[in-house]
């Protein structure tokens, strides 16, 4: 009986490779896919739920910085609307408390203008003009008595609508400058006249700048047509067109989000100034809400890096755990599978010693007989020379019956001879006639018709002999168990592409059913009944064909019969 | 004991042995006759007289087991004696539990099988005296 080591199934298995988990490298490889993947699972939810958070984060803090930014420019307007209110009013209280007459007087005026300047700072100059537009008295820092006003527009507009507070101009001072002015009627006669005071614009631009604003950042008072009328740092000095974003038509403060070409994704307020054309800008291009979420982001990426090392950590204990487990397990089914091999070897040995145990001892019954039967001779007569013949005719008897025996036992020991593949050159013919005649008595026994349909062209082969008389021997035993009384199996070779030898053993027993025929090459898989096959043998010759490089497959209909055809190369070559 | 007084017959396959095996029980007193299969062994009960029948178990053809019972059944006085190469203790059960008289394992020791020849006749004659009662 041939012998099996641990690697004809260490063989099968990495030829199959079902759990992709062999070889010390397949368990590193496992652990590393192990962590790498439930390190993956934990921490994709958090850091979906981090970049949500952060981003959801932001957009509170832009809204929140947007909604103080309204808030700021609303006051901011509201400031400047109560500038020019003030001075309004105090115009308009002149106009009550002096009578135009009075306030022609230079020397009365002057007194009034240093007052007035005194009260309320930004104040350059102050004059009445008369309904032709004359200017009658003028106090301040130039010499503007006699100028006539009846062609500008703030003449008009106030002759229309009794105040007026002008657009930003350079007039006759060349700096940015402009003016409130207030109309009264004369009591006595028709006419009227106007009081009118210039202001600083620089005195504005504080108001303007009060706004908490970063350094990327611009406000700016703007005119109805988009005159500027206040210098700005990125979008040109006073009395500029501003051109970059429309200006919005209604009459409420409004933060939104504006895209300009040249500075891009920035945010814009508008804040309308009342009883004026103006309209307060700021335009903020640094984001100053984004800071707070750069040191939220510093933490989140900390907590991040720590989870990670933590779950890289735990996951690689819990997976080394796993990989060790499962490496355990590999080794108990490999001892398994070897106390099977040693099971199956020993039921094999029993069926084989059986076999041998009726062909030696049929043998030794003749020996018996013919010795006794000399013995008896002997006893019952001395006349030797009388029975030399018959004595001569028994022992040629005992001596055919002696090689018998020979045959067998020597027969026995080329079937146990060794482990390692050899490498013989035989006819494979003859090879499987000889495995043939080892069973033959149990052929003949159970009326099984078996057909040798060999190919006589067949070239000698070289491969392990023994492992492939095993094999077949393997096979046909299947077949006999198949098929009832009477059954056929038969056994073909022929050549296959030169240099493949096919061999094919069929039988008409009761096949294989469809669901179980793909697993009889797999260990400890068998039909047959409990105790009867250990499941090993088709496992065993499907390693040995593949260790010697050959190929086994197997066709089978339930109730027509199975087919094993095994292809040999001509000559074994390592794989 | 008279010569040929006890009538066997020996069914085994094996020529050789069955040939010899006749020759040293004649030598014995004991009238052995050889058939080499079943259905041989069956003809010949039916030609002649036997008290006892020496039977191997693996043969082509019939098999031993079969042999039995058809004997037995036919000719329940007649003692069958096992004598078989190839004796499983399996083998030994069911032999006995067809009703064979004694179950040998080949090569037997001459004179041990001459003692159950002779045991297996009187068995017979017992049962025949029996039964003509």
């Amino acid at each position: 009986m041939k012998k099996f080591n641990l690697s004809n199934f260490k063989e099968w298995f990495i030829s199959h490779d079902l759990f992709g988990l062999l070889g010390s490298d397949r368990y590193k490889s496992l652990k590393r896919r192990i962590v790498i993947l439930e390190v993956a699972l934990s921490i994709l939810p958090l850091l979906i739920v981090v970049t949500i958070s952060y981003f959801w984060f932001q957009q509170i803090l832009k809204d929140d910085y947007r909604n103080q930014l309204k808030w700021d420019i609303e006051n901011t307007g509201q400031s400047i609307e109560t500038f020019l209110n003030e001075r309004l009013s105090f115009l308009r209280f002149l106009t009550l408390s002096y009578k135009y007459d009075e306030l022609s007087d230079y020397k009365k005026l002057s007194n009034v203008f240093y007052a007035f300047k005194r009260e309320f700072p930004g104040i350059v100059d102050i004059g009445i003009i008369d309904d032709n537009g004359i200017q009658i008295a003028y106090a301040g820092p130039y010499k503007l008595t006699g100028v006539d006003y009846s062609n500008q527009n703030w003449f008009n507009e106030v002759v229309i609508r009794s105040s007026n507070i002008s657009d930003v101009y350079m007039g006759y001072r060349k700096i940015p400058h402009f003016s409130i002015a207030v109309k009264k009627d004369l009591p006595e006669k028709e006419g009227f006249w106007i009081i009118r005071a210039t202001i600083d614009m620089e005195t504005l631009k504080k108001y303007v700048y009060a706004l908490n604003i970063g350094e990327k950042d611009d406000s700016f008072i703007i005119n109805k047509d988009g005159i500027l009328q206040t210098d700005t740092r990125f979008h040109g000095k006073a009395l500029n067109k501003y051109i970059e974003t429309p200006i919005p038509s209604n009459e409420q403060t409004l933060v939104k989000e504006c895209d300009i070409k040249v500075h891009g994704h920035q945010i814009c307020g508008y804040s309308p100034i009342k009883n004026t054309d103006w309209f307060l800008i700021t335009v903020i291009r640094s984001t100053p809400y984004a800071r707070i979420p750069g040191i939220f982001r510093n933490e989140l990426f900390f907590i991040i890096i720590f989870s990670i090392l933590l779950n890289t950590f735990i996951t690689t204990v819990i997976a080394q755990a796993i990989v060790n487990k499962i490496k355990q397990t590999d080794m108990e089914r490999e001892e398994a599978i070897a106390s099977c091999e040693h099971a199956g070897k020993m039921a094999s040995i029993g069926r084989l010693a059986s076999g041998v145990a009726h062909e030696i001892n049929n043998p030794l019954a003749i020996i018996n007989e013919k010795a006794g039967l000399m013995k008896d001779i002997l006893e019952s007569s001395d006349d030797l020379q009388k029975n030399k013949y018959k004595f001569l005719s028994l022992l040629n008897g005992i001596f055919d019956s002696i090689t018998r025996a020979r045959t067998i036992t020597h027969r026995l020991l080329g079937f146990s001879r060794r482990m390692d593949l050899s490498h013989d050159l035989f006819d494979l013919n003859e090879a499987i006639k000889e495995v043939v005649s080892f069973i033959d008595k149990e052929i003949q026994f159970r009326n099984i018709n078996l057909v040798l349909n060999l190919s006589p062209e067949l070239p000698r082969i070289e491969t392990d002999k023994g492992q492939l008389q095993q094999v077949i021997l393997n096979i046909i035993n299947n077949a006999i168990d198949a098929v009832e009384e009477d059954g056929r199996i038969e056994v073909i070779t022929e050549m296959r592409d030169n240099n493949k030898i096919r061999i094919i053993i069929s039988d008409n027993g009761i096949g294989i059913p469809k669901d179980k025929i793909k697993h009889i090459f797999e260990p400890f898989y068998t039909t047959k009944e409990k105790g009867k096959g250990t499941g090993l043998g088709l496992s065993i010759s499907y390693g040995i064909i593949q260790k010697l490089g050959g190929n086994i497959s197997v066709e089978s209909e339930v109730g027509k019969g199975t087919t094993f055809s095994i292809d040999m190369p001509l000559k074994y070559e390592a794989i | 004991m008279k010569t040929g007084e006890i009538k066997l017959l020996i069914v085994d396959d094996e020529v050789a042995f069955a040939n010899t095996l006749t020759q040293r029980l004649k030598i014995r007193n004991i009238e052995a006759t050889p058939v080499y299969d079943g259905e041989q062994a069956l003809s010949k009960l039916k030609e002649s007289v036997f008290d006892v029948v020496l039977l191997d178990l693996k043969m082509p053809g019939m098999h031993g087991l079969d042999v039995l019972r058809q004997i037995k059944k036919i000719y329940p006085e007649i003692q069958v004696i096992i004598l078989t190469a190839h004796g499983t203790d399996k083998d030994e059960e069911e032999a006995r539990l067809f009703g064979s008289f004694d179950f040998l394992k080949k090569p037997a020791d001459i004179d041990n099988l001459e003692q159950k020849i002779r045991k297996a006749y009187r068995e017979k004659k017992n049962i025949e005296r029996i039964n003509g009662e």
